[in-house]
């Protein structure tokens, strides 16, 4: 097992060299290329923030910059922060702020840029502006834009040391930063690689963001195993993906429940030759047996993995091998390698087939929240990862998810938390009391639905709110649909009942 | 004609997804996509009022970028089928 997967990715590149690692539009980097660009990006880095475990955010889409910055950071001794690309420049600076982050570098063509780069600056921030250039100049185009000297450096990360931090949808006032240390990644992206058989002869297709945990372990693990990874990073144009997926020969293509219902929906596979599609991983959230049914029909030559997982694990907990989905249509599967599972109530494990709260532990659980020690306490206990997730084991240790024990919304690949929307939209003039809900949704699995009641007398509308947040909050955190009651429904000692307003 | 057709194409825009009436917040050549406007999920609605409120049937092959990233190539998109038509 590698310490770090800067080691692992060292080992990949040097028989790797000559063959593609990265193809984005316009632009293929080889291994050599990419290479060529983390060093330049570590010595950039480093003689900017010489300090060890400094932490450096990253602002870009889906890039092959973005994963030079990120292996640079990660090679320079310093912590990788990946912003969410989708959020607003307000929700990034508290971010920033409060990793206290050194560097923050990101590309100049995204609308928040100009926004987060002055806010970072004024707050003490080294700024390194990248253009994203997508044509044959790019890599020499990137390697001016960080600007490092080539210093030479001897320290190689060591598995215990933190590598990356990961903020999941906290509320406004209470970004959670996941901790991963390199041992963790390296931990669970090789188990992913056994699982999936990932060789050099694959081509992974990717739309998924890479800052999210999901998409995070697909980059690590295609680039790890000496694969190829096109990229994409977003699912606008479903027919041009699918397209590509036989232009470009794809041997595998992850995505979330939303996303196979959007291609399912929009594009006939069979007008398509997808032969060279050899695994489909599914995570994010369940997908309905239907769906994953109608998967199966379209592509009956193709291995779809079902998975479960969360950021607070490294991504990935557990995975149904493809050949047992007929038999356990439903689990989530057995836990990958280097992790236990069990399901407890009042911490102690229950008997196969009973409900309870899905723990883990192992070599890929978070080493904490950043700067949240009560909150990591409410989590890690007694050696075990809390999920939040109540699920149950078969006789056979398979695992099944049966809910959440919290409130978060899930609207399609994005976790979006209630009392964030709430705290948004009840500074609206006019609104007295809010509550953010989930929705069912066909397309997303929910969407997110705002109750409110209004001051008495006051003039506020469904389009006002919705206007107020999208100015406030990232596209998707948008309410689908506000609705107006004269009162909320309670518990007997006042708390509003969420679940009555779904 | 054509001004009443982007005129329309941009307030479906702008009363759906950034809910003003301010026409200045919207360029007729911005990149929904590339400017967060529209996600996928987002080009769906869009297809659903080029095809209910437009009157236009959009191919799944059709469903690329250079026909529906802008206000500019929505029109110009819906227009040419209406010629074709």
């Amino acid at each position: 097992m590698h310490p770090s997967i800067v080691q692992h990715f060292e080992e990949t590149a040097a028989r790797s060299g000559a063959a593609v690692a990265l193809h984005w539009r316009g632009t293929r980097w080889t291994y050599d290329d990419l290479s060529r660009a983390i060093a330049a990006a570590a010595s950039g880095f480093r003689e900017r923030a010489p300090e060890r475990g400094g932490r450096v955010a990253l602002l870009l889409r889906n890039s092959p910059q973005y994963v030079a910055l990120y292996y640079g950071a990660l090679t320079a001794g310093l912590v990788a922060v990946p912003l969410n690309a989708q959020e607003r420049a307000s929700v990034l600076i508290r971010q920033i702020e409060h990793c206290e982050a050194r560097i923050l570098a990101g590309s100049t063509d995204h609308p928040e840029w100009p926004a987060l780069s002055q806010a970072a600056a004024s707050a003490g921030c080294t700024v390194i502006a990248i253009a994203p250039r997508d044509d044959d100049s790019s890599l020499d185009q990137f390697v001016r834009d960080v600007g490092g000297q080539g210093t030479p450096f001897a320290d190689r990360p060591k598995s215990d040391e933190l590598a990356s931090i990961i903020y999941t949808s906290g509320t406004t006032g209470r970004p959670k930063g996941v901790m991963l240390s390199h041992g963790n990644l390296a931990a669970n992206s090789a188990a992913i690689i056994k699982y999936l058989a990932l060789t050099p002869a694959d081509r992974g297709l990717c739309v998924l963001p890479f800052h999210f945990s999901y998409g995070n372990s697909v980059l690590h693990t295609h680039l790890l195993a000496g694969a190829e990874l096109v990229i994409e990073d977003n699912l606008a144009f479903p027919h041009l993906t699918v397209q590509r997926m036989q232009a470009e020969a794809i041997t595998g293509f992850a995505g979330v429940p939303s996303t196979f219902a959007l291609l399912l929906g929009r594009v006939n596979f069979k007008e398509h030759d997808l032969s060279k599609l050899r695994y489909l991983t599914q995570a994010g959230g369940g997908m309905a047996k239907p769906l994953i049914e109608r998967l199966r029909a379209e592509l009956p030559h193709v291995a779809l993995f079902i998975m479960y997982g969360q950021t607070e694990a490294t991504a990935r907990l557990s995975y149904l091998p493809a050949e047992d989905l007929a038999e356990k249509l439903g689990s989530v599967g057995l836990p990958v390698d280097g992790i236990e599972i069990q399901v407890q109530l009042d911490g102690r494990p229950v008997k196969s087939g009973e409900i309870g709260e899905i723990c883990a532990r192992g070599a890929s659980i978070m080493q904490g929240y950043w700067k949240d020690p009560a909150a990591t306490r409410e989590v890690l206990r007694d050696g075990w990862l809390r999920t939040g997730d109540l699920g149950h084991l078969d006789e056979d240790g398979y695992l099944f998810i049966d809910g959440r024990t919290v409130d978060m919304i899930k609207v399609g690949a994005f976790r979006v938390s209630p009392q964030e929307v709430e705290e948004v939209i009840a500074a609206v003039p006019g609104v007295e009391e809010v509550c953010a809900a989930a929705m069912p949704d066909e397309l997303l699995g929910q969407a997110v639905k705002a109750v409110i009641v209004k001051r008495a007398g006051a003039d506020v509308d469904e389009r006002a709110v919705k206007a107020y947040c999208r100015q406030n909050l990232a596209a998707y955190k948008v309410p689908k649909l506000v609705e107006f009651v004269s009162v909320m429904p309670r518990t007997a000692s006042g708390k509003i009942q969420r679940f009555k307003l779904a | 004609m054509a001004d009443a057709l982007n005129d329309q194409i941009r307030n479906f825009i702008l009363e759906n997804y950034l809910f003003t009436n301010d026409t200045k917040a919207l360029g007729l050549d911005d990149s929904l996509l590339g400017r967060g406007i529209v996600d996928s999920t987002g080009m769906l609605e869009i297809i659903f009022f080029i095809e209910e409120q437009l009157g236009v049937k959009v191919k799944d092959e059709e469903m690329i970028p250079d026909n529906l990233d802008s206000v500019n190539k929505i029109a110009a998109f819906v227009s040419s089928k209406r010629r074709a038509a």
